[in-house]
């Protein structure tokens, strides 16, 4: 069936003929078979009854009479050929006459009729007359029939065979228009040359001259367009290049184009040369002077002997080439901050001094990140420049804060956030009254991480909130159905995280805890933060939050604003309480916290209470609370209560 | 004594051929009869009569005959009843119901032309049992040749206007 789809037009249509012909032959065929049989059989059959009608009153009457030798009467008949036997019975049966022609045989085909003999008068059979006439001319007949139609049909399957060559024929235009037009370019024109058409053909022909005239001129037309396009592109390639590969605002190489360069050679020398306080600048001169600035310092760069390129806001970067060395090229460098250390910058009449510094990698496979590590160096060394020095480890130090970050993102989702708990005990009674909640990450194993290993990171990949809300969720849960005070330690950042803040709202409202949680903030972070810190302080009173200071007394205290704060608890640094025996400097700052407190009436807590001389101590200064190894190492609640 | 035994013999053989003409006759001439296609309409079917005629003293001779054509028809041919009935000469020419004349042997000549000239005047078929009897107008007479052979006056046929079943011509010899 799908052969018969996938055929050609002519096939096809040779197929329906042959198929409609062979129907109607085969129909006619048959038709006719049958009428000349039974004309043939039937005309023979008029024969025989012709004959017998022609003896039939002469028998009867001869049998009506007992004429039984009635051999001489049908001698008309008998010698005819045709007649093969003739049987004559009167009315019981009995056979009277029996002949049969011994030179002709009885086939299949042999004709056997029966006539009644009559009694002449009362016209009532008196006996019976069987004729047994030759087939032989219906067979022949049969035969020329057949002859005739095997004729028939060969002419029929010869027109046939010429009619599918005309159907061939008549439809190779359109094999020929087809492979013309699969041919057809856009460009080209072609002709349709058909050595012999239909009027349709040429119609067909004709439209696809005119389609083709509208495709030539849409084609002129659409290559005009493409050829303006392709200009256009080409314009606009190179800007998009230049804009890739330029920086816009001083039209030096920027960062990508700096990128492939370096990929000429495995290894490259590069320096990173960072503007120092450029932000300052751009906050004291604006934005627009500062770029100023920058498209001055770029210009005078590029007046240098090294070729810079400009990386990011305040950066630009210079590369070795082939024909200096390493140490010529850090030469250069050094010239350069001496002079840059020494240029003045104009801005709107006002003279400018701009300090830069510049890290250097040398011979590096990853030149930017060498050289960016090497600028941070000298930055944190307040040096003019540093050369990168792998021995140092720092880009171990980054692999390690990499793999930590994606350590602590895992704990988040496998939850494995997990929080140990320090007691604080009272100093008047020394009975446990609060605990301190701490926050460990549980590697598989079972081993814990400790905050200060992976809470700075937290805090650089803004994970840090959400180990905030994972903590408070525990703590506020597990406390929920205990009596104990318990404090959890918040950043200021997540003070000023609405998300985190409304969290911790919800989940003090859940468990009921409001009123038995305090929450430590770090004494630095209070102070920078003051309005946002005060704000979220005063939000949480609302429910009963308390709130404490934590590490009081190593920074730049504030007394007026830690009154402002309104806090309930002052956490004494541990640094000041772990050598209080020793140093009387740090005896002396403790007892002016633990006035100050007294006056105002909050609480104190010592913290890194590691012995019992110490606890002594505090509690003779009057230190409300104590905390540290020596009354209780941080453990799981269940642990602390065995 | 051979001579007497050739006699005995010639006069049994001759006896005995006549009995076999006469029993054809018996069998056939009634059905003859039938295939007069006049006879429905020139008598009663129910009194159709077939006279066995003699001459001079052979009356007990035709009763036979009559008797055994009774007999051997019982008393019908082709669903048409007849009586068959030995009559002279004269006393079949002065009946109205006869349908059929049979003339025994041994008619005179001048009987002979009677029964002939009255059969033609009333088309009453009248057979011989000689056939030389149809040279006096007598209509027909069946002979037994090697086969059984009807002879028909083809003149008497004419003149009498008589009409059988066309069959019986194509069987029969019509002579003149």
């Amino acid at each position: 069936m799908n052969y018969f789809k996938n055929a050609r037009l002519s096939t096809k249509l040779f197929i329906s003929l042959l198929f409609a012909t062979f129907i109607i032959f085969i129909t006619i065929t048959f038709v006719t078979f049958s009428i000349v049989r039974d004309l043939t059989l039937n005309s023979q059959k008029e024969k025989a009854s012709l004959l017998i009608d022609t003896i039939n009153p002469t028998v009867s009457l001869s049998l009506f009479l007992g004429m039984n030798d009635i051999g001489d009467k049908l001698s008309p008949i008998t010698q005819r050929n045709e007649v093969i036997a003739l049987k004559i019975s009167d009315a019981k049966g009995k056979i009277i006459l029996n002949y049969r022609q011994y030179n002709g045989s009885e086939t299949n085909d042999s004709i056997s009729i029966t006539e009644n003999l009559m009694d002449p008068s009362t016209l009532k059979p008196i006996g019976s007359i069987t004729l047994t006439y030759s087939g032989e001319e219906f067979t022949k007949t049969m035969n020329r029939f057949y002859t005739l139609y095997g004729w028939i049909t060969i002419s029929v399957l010869s027109i046939l065979w010429l009619m599918m060559l005309w159907i061939n024929r008549l439809l190779l235009p359109i094999t020929l228009i087809a492979h013309k037009v699969r041919n057809f370019k856009p460009g080209e024109k072609i002709s349709f040359d058909i050595p012999y058409t239909q009027r349709e053909f040429a119609q067909i022909i004709h439209s696809f001259e005119t389609m083709q005239e509208s495709v030539i001129q849409y084609s002129h037309e659409i290559e005009t367009i493409n050829n303006n396009l392709q200009i256009k592109i080409t314009e606009q390639t190179h800007k998009a290049t230049h804009h890739l590969y330029y920086d816009t605002l001083t039209s030096l190489p920027n960062r990508i184009k700096l990128q492939e360069d370096l990929l000429e050679k495995p290894n490259n020398t590069v320096a990173i040369l960072n503007i120092d306080d450029f932000k300052e600048i751009n906050d004291f001169f604006g934005i627009d002077a500062g770029d100023w600035l920058l498209t001055q310092i770029a210009r005078w760069l590029s007046e240098m002997k090294l070729k810079p390129y400009r990386i990011g806001g305040d950066e630009f970067a210079f590369r070795l080439k082939g024909e200096s060395s390493h140490v010529e090229f850090q030469h250069e460098i050094e010239l350069l901050l001496s002079l840059l250390s020494e240029k003045l910058f104009m801005i709107s009449d006002e003279t400018v001094h701009v300090r830069a510094t510049v890290g250097i990698a040398i011979d590096s496979d990853k030149p930017l990140i060498h050289a960016d590590v090497a600028l941070n160096k000298a930055r944190s060394a307040k040096l003019p420049y540093s050369v990168y020095d792998q021995s140092e480890g720092i880009e171990q130090q980054y692999q390690a804060n990499i793999a930590m970050s994606a350590q602590i993102r895992q704990a988040l989702i496998e939850h494995r956030i997990v929080c140990q708990y320090q007691p604080i005990v009272s100093c008047s009674s020394g009975k446990i009254e609060k605990f301190e909640t701490l926050v460990r990450i549980q590697n598989e194993d079972g081993s814990l991480i400790p905050p200060y290993d992976f809470l700075p990171i937290a805090q650089k990949t803004k994970l840090y909130h959400h180990i905030t809300q994972e903590v408070v969720y525990q703590a506020c849960h597990l406390f929920a159905a205990r009596h104990e005070q318990f404090s959890i330690n918040l950043s200021s950042s997540d003070m000023l995280d609405l998300r985190t803040v409304t969290t911790i709202e919800n989940i003090l409202r859940q468990t009921g805890t409001a009123n038995r949680v305090i929450f430590e903030i770090l004494e630095s972070e209070g102070i920078e933060n003051f309005d946002e810190v005060a704000s979220f302080i005063s939000r949480m009173k609302e429910l009963g939050v308390r709130f404490a200071i934590d590490d009081f007394g190593t920074g730049y205290s504030n007394f007026e604003n830690i009154l402002k704060l309104n806090v309930d608890i002052l956490k004494i640094d541990g640094s000041l309480i772990k050598a209080i025996n020793e140093n009387p400097r740090n005896r002396i700052v403790v007892e002016a916290i633990i006035d100050f407190a007294h006056r105002i009436e909050i609480d104190t807590v010592a913290e890194f209470v590691a012995s019992e001389e110490i606890l002594q101590k505090v509690t003779d200064l009057g230190i409300t609370y104590a905390q540290g190894f020596h009354t209780g190492k941080p453990l799981f609640l269940h642990q602390q209560l065995m | 004594m051979r001579i007497v035994l050739l006699l005995l013999i010639g006069y049994f053989s001759l006896f005995s051929h006549e009995s076999f003409i006469i029993n054809t006759h018996i069998r056939m001439l009634p059905k003859i009869m039938a295939l007069d296609s006049r006879l429905s309409s020139k008598i009663d079917l129910s009194k159709v009569v077939f006279a066995v005629v003699y001459d001079s003293n052979h009356k007990s001779n035709a009763n036979t005959i009559a008797d055994e054509i009774n007999k051997v028809h019982n008393g019908k041919v082709s669903n048409i009843p007849f009586t068959a009935i030995a009559l002279s000469v004269n006393e079949v020419t002065e009946r109205r119901d006869i349908s059929f004349v049979y003339i025994t042997q041994k008619c005179n000549t001048k009987s002979l032309k009677k029964i002939a000239s009255w059969g033609i005047e009333n088309s009453i078929p009248t057979f011989s049992y000689d056939v030389s009897d149809l040279d006096y107008g007598i209509l027909g007479s069946v002979a037994i040749e090697r086969n059984a052979i009807i002879y028909i006056n083809k003149n008497t046929l004419k003149e009498g206007k008589f009409h059988f079943d066309g069959t019986l011509y194509q069987i029969a010899r019509l002579i003149e």
